[in-house]
């Protein structure tokens, strides 16, 4: 069995692979980590960006417990070579890392629009901490925040650019908000909504240029009027990091191919979270999903096989969930396959809209929207999840949904939802809570 | 480790249970913020108090990225506030639909079993609701399949 585990990348995948290690070894293995930045959750910086959090917050693994995990770190350094014939790992300093088995969970990074200007100070990215500690810096109550890009990142970070007292312009090129997350009927909803919140939106808006202006930014556009802000965030995409495997001999595509065991072609080598193309659950193929559920998922799976398990991994689910200006707006699975039956429900005077996607008499997707405050419409959100999870075949109430979308309760406990989700672990055991101490020391 | 079982056969639908969850959680008589939940069923002539179920995979508790889901004493998957900063991930991978989120405190809650003495429990004046040391499961489906039967005429 592997005595050397080498993980590549300290982010969610990284970190649930070593505390899995760690809870399913019986004899204490060697952990060796190399991470460019040190254990935290991106997905919690929007909360440190408006300081309802602070830093310490976000990291999800300080020294301490690294050390009490007995993981040998590496921590501010990149991996820049793989070399899977000799099994060895280089990093930017030069140091040689042999392992028996490795993982690689490098993520991904922001990329900006390639416009002129995109790399002037005062025009960010977010994605990181230290990007988040930039933008800490430039956000001042009264000051106007540009974010170009309307997709699901903005949207994270939309309530703290409000709360920190800014005035907020989202401009996307596309013709509609949040492309890849909700169909066009919800986009326009929550555009309606945030336009009501008093947020700015400018959709079909091609940047040309951004400029230095007296102290401020201005940003030109191939139509309309020249937009003039104090900071400019630019959530315009990501990639996977992916580049120092170039000549590695490990197979890509989206991202590091992986099979339901999360292996990759080299047979000692795994990969996780945003940089690994996972079976979906539905429908099985290879897709890279970049949402901190899978990367969880993921690295726990990992954890579980560099330990000598052998799990199978049952594909990861879309999922997604964002809050803007109290607005709830989730979706899950394939949501957006234009060709499945789909049941539509909109209730204006609530603000509440569903669609729910068929596979026969199974939901293979649905879309929610609903104030935050209104029990009513976000009640059941989860169990739209789990009506998607378990593929649950729906029978008679597939006709009472198309009629009544908004009553989920009635069908997800009369079919018998619970009972087929009880028995399905994603370790094929129970999960332990994150702060039992690791066994095997 | 015990847990609540329904017998939902015996509810008659006083919403005791609701009363005693919220004010217990929160301090307050407010069913919204009940984590124990009673449907109607038969066109309100049969209801039945659904809740947590604790299932073994705890999808709300490896789901959270800041490790704010814990275990309690009880056995419990429980929501620590400290820790927990409101981004809702919690809401949508609990497939049971048991997991919530309060708009007043920022933040998400469950059932915790009362830390082992369920309030809900002793409110029950039927013993719809339970606390015994058996096997979780599906307490309501069988139930709710028959008393569904009327929703299902005419669709
Ligand atoms: C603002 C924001 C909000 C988000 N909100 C949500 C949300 O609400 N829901 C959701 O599901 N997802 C959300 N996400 C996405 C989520 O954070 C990611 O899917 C998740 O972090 C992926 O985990 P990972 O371990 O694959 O990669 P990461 O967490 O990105 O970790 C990768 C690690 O590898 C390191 N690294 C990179 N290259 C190298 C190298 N060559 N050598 C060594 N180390 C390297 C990095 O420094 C980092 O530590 C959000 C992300 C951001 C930025
Ligand atoms: S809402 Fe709170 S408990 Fe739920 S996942 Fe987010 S931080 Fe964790």
């Amino acid at each position: 069995m592997a005595r050397r585990h080498l993980i590549i990348g300290g982010g969610t995948a990284g970190m649930n692979a070593i505390r899995t290690i760690r809870e399913e070894e019986a004899e204490r293995s060697e952990i060796m980590l190399v991470s460019a930045e040190k254990p935290y959750s991106r997905m919690v910086l929007p909360y440190y960006l408006d300081r309802s959090i602070s830093e310490s917050h976000v990291f999800t693994a300080t020294a301490a417990v690294l050390a009490e995990w007995g993981a040998k770190t590496h921590l501010g350094r990149r991996a820049t070579n793989l070399d899977t014939k000799a099994s060895v790992c280089t990093l930017d300093d030069g140091t040689r890392l042999e392992y028996d088995d490795c993982l690689i969970a490098t993520g991904s990074s922001a990329v900006k629009a390639p416009v002129p200007g995109a790399e002037l100070p005062g025009v960010h990215s977010f994605w990181t901490l230290d990007q988040c500690r930039a933008l800490i810096a430039d956000v001042k109550p009264g000051g106007h925040v540009v974010m170009v890009g309307a997709g699901f990142i903005s949207f994270t970070i939309l309530n703290s650019i409000l709360s920190l007292g800014a005035k907020l312009t989202i401009v996307e090129i596309a013709p509609r908000i949040l492309p890849r997350m909700i169909d066009d009927t919800g986009a326009s909803l929550v555009e309606d909504w945030l336009t009501r919140h008093g947020v700015t939106i400018r959709t079909d808006a091609r940047l040309n240029k951004i400029e230095d202006a007296k102290g401020k930014k201005r940003l030109k556009f191939a139509k309309g009027g020249d937009l003039t802000c104090d900071a400019v965030i630019m959530a315009t995409g990501i990639r996977t990091n992916l580049e120092w495997l170039k000549g590695s001999g490990i197979r890509v595509n989206q991202g590091v191919v992986v099979d339901d065991h999360l292996r990759s072609n080299v047979a000692n080598v795994y990969a996780a979270g945003d940089v690994a193309e996972g079976p979906d659950r539905l429908s099985k193929s290879g897709v890279v999903h970049a949402i901190e559920p899978t990367a969880q998922e993921h690295g726990r799976v990992v954890g579980a096989n560099m330990a000598g398990r052998g799990v199978g991994y049952a594909g990861s689910l879309v999922m997604n969930i964002v809050e803007v200006c109290h607005l709830d707006v989730a979706s899950f699975g394939a949501w957006d396959d234009g060709k499945a039956e789909a049941t539509v429900g909109v209730k204006r005077d609530r603000h509440a809209y569903r669609k729910l996607l068929w596979t026969d008499d199974r939901l293979s997707g649905a879309i929610i929207l609903g104030p935050s405050s209104d029990i009513w419409t976000t009640n059941d959100v989860g169990m739209l999840k789990g009506l998607v999870q378990s593929q649950v075949p729906l029978a008679r109430f597939k006709a009472y949904l198309k009629t009544n979308p908004f009553d989920i309760k009635p069908a997800f406990i009369a079919v018998k939802t619970a009972g087929r989700l009880l028995p399905e672990t994603v370790l094929g055991r129970p999960a332990k809570a994150p702060g039992e101490t690791p066994v095997a020391v | 480790m015990s847990i609540l079982k329904i017998t939902p056969e015996r509810c008659t639908g006083c919403l005791r249970c609701e009363l005693a969850c919220s004010y217990m959680q929160t301090g307050e008589y407010q069913p919204a913020k009940s984590v124990i939940r009673v449907s109607p069923f038969e066109g309100h002539t049969s209801y039945a108090p659904y809740t947590c179920v604790q299932c073994a995979e705890g999808w709300c508790m490896t789901a959270c990225p800041v490790g704010a889901i814990t275990i309690n004493a009880a056995g419990a998957k429980d929501v620590v506030d400290d820790r927990c900063v409101g981004c809702k991930l919690c809401t949508i991978a609990c497939p049971y639909g048991t997991m919530f989120y309060d708009p007043d405190t920022r933040k998400a809650f469950k059932c915790n079993l009362c830390g082992g003495d369920p309030a809900c429990a002793h409110a029950c004046p039927t013993a719809a609701i339970t606390y015994e040391d058996v096997a979780t499961s599906d307490w309501l489906a069988d139930f709710a399949a028959e008393r569904t039967q009327r929703l299902l005429v005419g669709v």
